[in-house]
């Protein structure tokens, strides 16, 4: 597999947490309080869970697609957050976090996928 | 255009490549199948009981107080030889609630024995007979199919008369009306006036396919209706705009009072409500579901995982092909796509298959217990999202890492 850019510590920091925040939703996709809620929300909630994995994949390999991924992402997130009336500030301030940090570092990304 | 012909290639080379390889693709799959199967079935089965339970609960009356001796749910300190010495509802209690509750629509006095019923040379054992007042009608939910309710006539000067269970007159009577006709209830003749509309097996009970209705003023030449063996109970409901709460303060009040207890003492009656059986039954599903939860997302993990593996083994078998197809001009999203769609139909079919057996579990389940157990349109969808988002999560990896091969590299690879 190429690696030709070399990934800031940051970059590598951010993405397994953002594993770790996957491995901990995945299971939620599937949970009964998100099936309460109605018949589409586990597809929807699991497109993100599966969006924001694809996401860091990308950005873990230093690719600008990663990170336009996960803006896309993160609108879809709050949006269903939003009509889900369970928005969470501390989670919107970790996640514009992570999309600040990796706006530092888009112009060092790649182009292709 | 290109796009989609490119994707509909890449969607062949998936298919071929999973028929190529018919016991691994078999092997790979299962995981998910059996993944999807323990979570969908501990769905269906716990969906389809709390339906169940919510039906019957509504045809008890979701807005009815039930005065009783003994509560329905009780504490952990729960101090039971207080309540030994309670005294059972009485019937002139019914009148003076009907007398004096503001909050009641209506009420009636219910006790219920088990008899026998003959009808010629049939004969059916321990049959439920319900002997109520005659307001009961408008505190049950019921339906009847064929003939009337007790008249108020009938119900004061307590004549023979009956309401049967829609499986009760088709066991007495199988080819005729059973309409006018009389039965024997423990020797005494009681003409039945009226059959119940059939409504099925009930979760908590109590359905009344198999029931005898008769007047409680009858009844007292049957049973002992004072006799606590026949659950004496008094049920209200309340008018429409009052909460069940308004109509429990009221009643508490007022069965102190009818009661003549003493301010310092504590209620001799318990007053119980519907909400409190689905109270009961939400938390215990809420269990099931997790329990079923958590046992199908550990069999998903392990399905993931096999995926996933296979994949990687797909990738390094068909290297030096990822190689020669990049060198004629392949992209890598080509490539991409190609291994996704590859890891997204085996863990789709996997899903489907486990969905297939829930669906022919339901069908034989639903038979044997004559319970309505089906299976939902929200545990389909969610069955096609988990197998999509399995595939997708533990197939990008290994696709991925295939796009991105260098084409000199992977053709020197063998």
């Amino acid at each position: 597999m190429q690696s030709a850019l070399k990934r800031p510590r940051l970059i590598s920091i951010i993405c397994i947490l953002g594993f770790i925040w996957i491995v901990f939703s995945f299971p939620s996709v599937f949970s009964p309080s998100i099936k309460k809620m109605g018949d589409w929300y586990p597809a929807l909630f699991g497109l993100i869970v599966a969006s924001s994995f694809i996401s860091y994949i990308g950005v873990w390999h230093m690719k600008r697609w990663g990170v336009q991924l996960f803006i896309i992402t993160f609108f879809m997130k709050e949006t269903l957050l939003i009509l889900l009336e369970d928005l969470s500030y501390v989670g919107i301030a970790f996640s514009l976090f992570f999309l600040i940090s990796m706006l530092f570092f888009y112009r060092r990304m790649d182009l292709n996928l | 255009m290109i796009v989609f012909g490119l994707l509909r290639e890449s969607i062949s080379f998936a298919i071929n490549s999973l028929v190529g390889n018919k016991l691994r693709t078999f092997l790979s799959l299962l995981g998910i199948t059996i993944g999807i199967f323990a979570i969908i079935i501990v769905f269906t089965v716990v969906d389809s009981l709390e339906q169940n339970l919510r039906k019957s609960v509504q045809s008890l009356g979701d807005d009815v107080v039930f005065v009783q001796k003994w509560p329905w749910t009780f504490g952990p300190n729960y101090p039971w030889w207080k309540y030994m010495n309670r005294p059972v509802p009485d019937y002139p209690e019914l009148n003076q609630i009907l007398e004096k509750c503001d909050g009641a629509q209506s009420a009636a006095f219910l006790a219920s024995a088990r008899i026998t019923v003959k009808y010629k040379s049939s004969s059916i054992e321990n049959v439920n007979i319900n002997c109520a007042s005659h307001q009961y009608d408008l505190v049950k939910n019921f339906e009847i199919a064929d003939g009337r309710y007790f008249t108020e006539i009938e119900s004061a000067s307590g004549r023979p008369v009956a309401v049967i269970g829609d499986v009760l007159a088709k066991a007495l009577f199988p080819n005729q009306n059973p309409i006018g006709e009389s039965v024997k209830v423990n020797g005494a003749k009681v003409t039945v006036i009226g059959v119940f509309k059939k409504e099925g097996e009930s979760i908590l009970g109590g359905s009344v396919d198999t029931e005898v209705l008769v007047p409680i003023n009858y009844a007292r030449s049957l049973v002992d209706i004072r006799s606590e063996d026949l659950d004496p109970q008094i049920l209200v409901r309340a008018k429409p705009g009052i909460t069940n709460d308004d109509l429990i303060d009221e009643l508490t009040g007022l069965m102190r009072s009818i009661r003549k207890l003493h301010p310092r003492s504590d209620d001799n009656f318990a007053l119980n409500q519907t909400s409190l059986i689905s109270t009961q039954f939400d938390s215990l599903f809420g269990v099931v579901g997790i329990v079923g939860w958590v046992i199908g997302g550990f069999s998903i993990l392990v399905g993931g995982f096999g995926i996933a593996n296979i994949m990687f083994v797909s990738v390094k078998e068909r290297t030096n092909i990822i190689g020669i197809q990049k060198s004629l001009g392949a992209k890598n999203y080509f490539i991409l796509s190609q291994f996704l769609f590859e890891a997204v139909f085996l863990s789709l079919i996997g899903g489907v298959i486990g969905l297939l057996i829930v669906f022919l579990l339901t069908l034989a389940i639903g038979d044997s217990i004559g319970m309505d157990v089906s299976l939902s349109r929200s545990n389909i969808i969610l069955g096609f999202t988990i197998s999509i988002l399995i595939g997708v999560v533990s197939g990008f990896v290994p696709a991925y890492g295939a796009s991105q091969l260098d084409p000199v590299e992977a053709i020197r690879s063998n």
